[in-house]
């Protein structure tokens, strides 16, 4: 079967999946399975042969022809949403049941399909108003699926908050497919690198598609949304709606001409956004606002590999421009795998305990074993440690900013501070995962409700098991994925076509491979040793005392403590203290919460006095019809001054 | 032949890494004029430990004794990916250099793992200070790193390893001598032999440790110091220019030195009060980063 034939079944069955998903559940999943895997096959079908797919039709709609095209960087993208949507629907058949919740559920199935089929068209489309018609369809999904559970008043303000900063982006796209339209003369989209004149609209794209990924300092809307979303959601969210920002960054980057400019802005960007956004993680004591944080991280890693991409093309397509873009795309795939791990992970405790505040959970490791262990590889994963597949795409994104380091070409060495800071956001992200996934699923439950937690159901644990084996076996087998991914940085570039991988992935596969094995015989070697040696339970030591108490454990705000307290300047905690006062003390609280700086510090001061100039202003307009008798002969007179006093 | 050399090169770092603890204290009794621990006491440690049965803690789920496992194997193999000055790289290839970073950031992972699992607050705070502080020396690693590959003009540790001593070695010395203390927790970062749990970053994250676990926890601190004082004797020397007995004098020597240096600065300076331990953090990074800026003016170098 063809890509087209493929696509255009997927399309049908997602469609129906609209039609029959509220009503018939088990009907939805299957077509949403059908659905995906037509998706997947088509796309990997393409990054297996390199040969782009594409359909021109007489059809026209909104008075421009239907253009859709499939190359490799569609299908890089189209691999992720596929698979990211198939396992997440899942998920969410066991998740967010019609039994727990019958309201919400039935239209949360066709939200979905709807969803899944605007951002295959986002990818798809080749035709500037079609992609416009796709992504605000997008926005407008994503948004139902964010305030699917909205009773409850943070939910509808997080999904007005994302709706707000989506338009926002959004009005920036109008402009940008407007002028490029005027500009070139037709919606149609392609690569049109040596039109000079295009420069300028890259900033227009920047910030439109910025806002969408979450690109520091625009990502304003992704924590709340993130967090309040159903987990399947956050899931899809994070995982795969983010990346079309990425999508759009990458794919317009490579079609338009890029002024040298936007590689630095992109890679510094990136690269402050990787070390702020995992410095906001690390102050969190919310579960899956920690999550959503990490996300700006990873968006910012992918950042730094997309500008060092753009500063090689400007140096005549230098070959370390071309790891850190292999880099960035395998990023893009490997943040989808771990985050979603992640974030289902996240969700089977929520389901299981009710709470995402990790300062009430703890010890969960016994009543959910499989949802901690698989929480455990994927916060190795996103460490960025080996042998898991984050390690594989950071380390192409340093190996190309070392390269661009020492080739000693003019300027570039100032991509060497970017290093250091991906450096410091590596052993970052390692500490606020070590504290995420310690403080939830070990040592004792701290409240009643993470006691009587129990193991999430087997779809649940299916979907994070396939997910956690996508973790892996990109991972163990990094140089299988190099084909795909240097068919999507040909799609991007033609002058970096070649599926011969330029570093030794092989020899990193065998390390990590090794390292694999040998920590799982050891383990169990050691194991087993111990067991014959005898093994004694008892009460955890603590210097001797004999009486201690679960709330005498470290807490995630004392974990973090000493890392965030570098970071205060920018994090502004704000603090409740009341100390412990006289001989007997009775009570004492401290509550710290950690704002979203830029969203309460800088956005809300300014939208402040936009909105006082504006009531100041509203004052004229009072209902009294003699002032505005007075106000039009005063203009009257003004106008008549003017003309009178004209020299 | 490879499958040779593997083996020879494990059984190096299993056999001789537990001398150079042993080695650090000699030097302290030294010092203070007592007599000391034997040399070998960390051997004679390691076989009663092996022996010794387990005590667990109520709350320990099984990853308090896969950490430590785990852990140990990613000191291993960075070990491994290590080149042994004029013996060589076993395995070297573009890009190990970061494997071998990452691969300590695992152990780093693994030991504040099982460091959480006893619900012990003792225990949670050596880790929060563990992986702190790792923030900043991992800042200065990279710098060092980054420093011998604009010099060399690549990623590998053989090749990056080999040629050195340029204008900036002084500085770099003395940035990864300062990250070797941080990292392997010595004076003055950590104290090694206090009893006060409050002061400790390593010793703290093991006190719940017995047994075989806790043998392989020591073990592997031991490798990573090694490793530490390896690498900085390959950094700061140029072994590649010297002839095969030449070297393989330098590095025994270097090592030796290095090692002989801690046991110094543990008998001479006292521990830092934690508030400052940051600042010498940052100290060391500026020199790894003097160390960049003088490679990347000095043109290609050797």
């Amino acid at each position: 079967m063809t890509p087209g034939l493929l696509l255009l079944l997927a399309a049908l069955s997602l469609a129906s999946g609209i039609v029959t998903g509220p009503r018939l559940a088990r009907t939805w999943l299957a077509l949403v399975l059908a659905g995906a895997a037509g998706a997947l096959i088509s796309a990997w079908a393409v990054l297996e042969s390199g040969a782009p797919w594409e359909w021109r039709s007489g059809f026209h709609l909104g008075g421009e022809p239907l253009h859709l095209r499939l190359d490799g960087l569609s299908a890089l993208f189209l691999v992720l949403l596929s698979v990211i949507g198939g396992v997440s629907a899942v998920y969410a058949r066991q998740y967010w049941s019609d039994e727990r919740y019958p309201d919400s559920a039935p239209a949360g199935r066709a939200w979905w399909c709807g969803l899944m089929l605007s951002m295959g068209g986002v990818v798809l489309c080749s035709n500037g108003l079609h992609f416009l018609i796709a992504w605000e369809l997008f926005t407008l999904c994503a948004f139902f699926l964010i305030t699917l559970d909205r009773r409850r008043r943070e939910v509808r303000a997080a999904g007005w908050l994302y709706l707000a900063a989506s338009h926002a982006g959004t009005i920036c796209l109008f402009a940008f497919f407007g002028m490029l339209a005027a500009r070139t003369g037709g919606w149609d989209l392609g690569p049109m690198r040596d039109r000079a004149e295009l420069q300028p609209l890259c900033w227009l794209m920047l910030t439109g598609f910025g806002v969408k990924a979450g690109m520091f300092p625009l990502h304003i809307w992704l924590p709340s949304a993130h967090a309040n979303a159903p987990s399947h959601v956050s899931t899809i969210m994070s995982g795969v709606a983010i990346k079309m920002g990425i999508y759009g960054l990458v794919r317009f980057s490579g079609w338009l001409p890029m002024p040298e400019t936007a590689g630095w802005v992109i890679l510094v960007l990136g690269a402050i956004g990787a070390l702020f956004g995992i410095a906001f993680a690390l102050a969190q004591s919310d579960l899956k606002r920690l999550l959503a944080y990490c996300s700006v991280e990873n968006i910012g890693i992918i950042l730094i590999g997309l500008g060092t991409a753009l500063l090689g093309t400007a140096r005549d397509h230098a070959p370390w421009g071309r790891l850190a873009l292999a880099g960035a795309l395998l990023h893009v795939w490997n943040h989808g795998a771990f985050k979603s791990l992640l974030f289902l992970g996240a969700g089977s405790v929520l389901h299981a305990t009710g709470t995402r505040e990790m300062s009430r959970l703890g010890g969960l490791w016994r009543a959910m074993p499989w949802t901690a262990s698989l929480f455990g590889l994927g916060a190795v994963a996103v460490s960025g440690l080996p042998p898991l597949n984050g390690f594989v795409s950071e380390w192409l994104v340093y190996l190309g900013l070392f390269d661009a380091a020492s080739s000693r070409a003019a300027s570039v060495g100032a991509v060497m501070p970017a290093i250091v800071m991906l450096a410091m956001t590596g052993a970052l992200a390692l500490a606020c995962f070590a504290k995420a996934s310690t403080i939830v699923f070990l040592g004792a439950c701290r409240t009643q409700a993470a006691a009587q937690a129990h193991e999430c159901g087997t779809l649940m644990r299916g979907s994070m098991l396939a997910l956690a084996g996508a973790c892996l076996v990109i991972g163990l087998g990094p140089v299988l994925f190099w084909p795909p991914i240097s068919r999507a940085v040909e799609a991007w570039s033609p002058a970096w076509a070649s599926t011969v991988p330029p570093v030794p992935l092989a020899k990193l596969g065998l390390v990590q491979v090794t390292v694999a094995l040998a920590a799982c015989a050891v383990a169990s070697w050691l194991w087993r040793k111990s067991r014959a040696n005898g093994l004694r339970r008892g009460l955890t030591w603590d210097c001797g005392y004999a009486g201690p108490t679960v709330r005498m454990q470290y807490t995630g705000g004392s974990f973090a403590s000493i890392a965030a307290g570098w970071f205060a300047w920018l994090l502004q905690p704000q603090r409740v203290l009341r100390r412990p006062r006289g001989l007997l003390p009775t009570d004492a609280t401290c509550i710290e919460r950690v704002p979203e700086t830029i969203l309460e510090r800088v956005l809300t001061p300014l939208s402040q006095i936009v909105m006082r100039a504006s009531a100041a202003t509203r004052r004229l307009q009072h209902g009294r019809l003699s002032a505005y008798i007075l106000y039009v002969l005063a203009g009257l007179i003004a106008m008549s001054l003017c003309v009178v006093l004209r020299p | 032949m490879t499958i040779l050399q593997i083996i020879a090169r494990l059984a190096l770092w299993l056999l001789v890494a537990p001398l150079l603890p042993g080695i650090i204290n000699k030097v302290k009794a030294w010092v203070a004029g007592r007599r000391g621990p034997p040399v070998l006491q960390l051997y004679y440690d390691l076989a009663r430990l092996w022996r010794k049965g387990v005590v667990l803690s109520t709350l320990a789920s099984p990853g308090f004794v896969i950490g430590p496992a785990v852990a140990w194997v990613a000191v291993a193999s960075a070990g491994l990916l290590l080149p042994l000055g004029p013996a060589g790289g076993l395995f070297g290839f573009r890009g190990d250099a970061l494997i071998l970073i990452y691969l300590l950031a695992l152990a780093r992972f693994c030991t504040s793992w099982a460091a959480m699992e006893t619900g012990s607050a003792f225990e949670g705070m050596g880790a929060a200070r563990e992986v702190s502080y790792a923030v900043l020396a991992e800042a200065a690693l990279i710098a060092a790193v980054l420093s011998l590959c604009i010099q060399t003009g690549s990623t590998s540790l053989v090749t990056m390893l080999s040629p050195s001593a340029s204008a900036g070695a002084v500085l770099l010395a003395a940035g990864l001598f300062t990250v070797l203390l941080a990292e392997n927790c010595r004076v003055p970062f950590d104290d090694p032999n206090t009893h006060l749990e409050l002061t400790m970053i390593h010793e703290v994250m093991v006190l719940d440790h017995s047994g075989p676990p806790l043998a392989v926890i020591l073990h592997g601190a031991a490798m990573k110091l090694m490793l530490f004082a390896l690498l900085l004797v390959e950094a700061v020397l140029p072994l590649g220019k010297l002839t095969w007995p030449t070297a393989a004098g330098a590095l025994v020597g270097g090592v030796l030195a290095s090692t002989v240096g801690i046991g110094l600065v543990e008998s001479l300076l006292a521990r830092l009060a934690f508030r400052r331990v940051p600042l010498l953090l940052t100290t060391a990074f500026l020199l790894c980063l003097f160390a960049l800026l003088i490679a990347w003016k000095g043109g290609g170098g050797a």
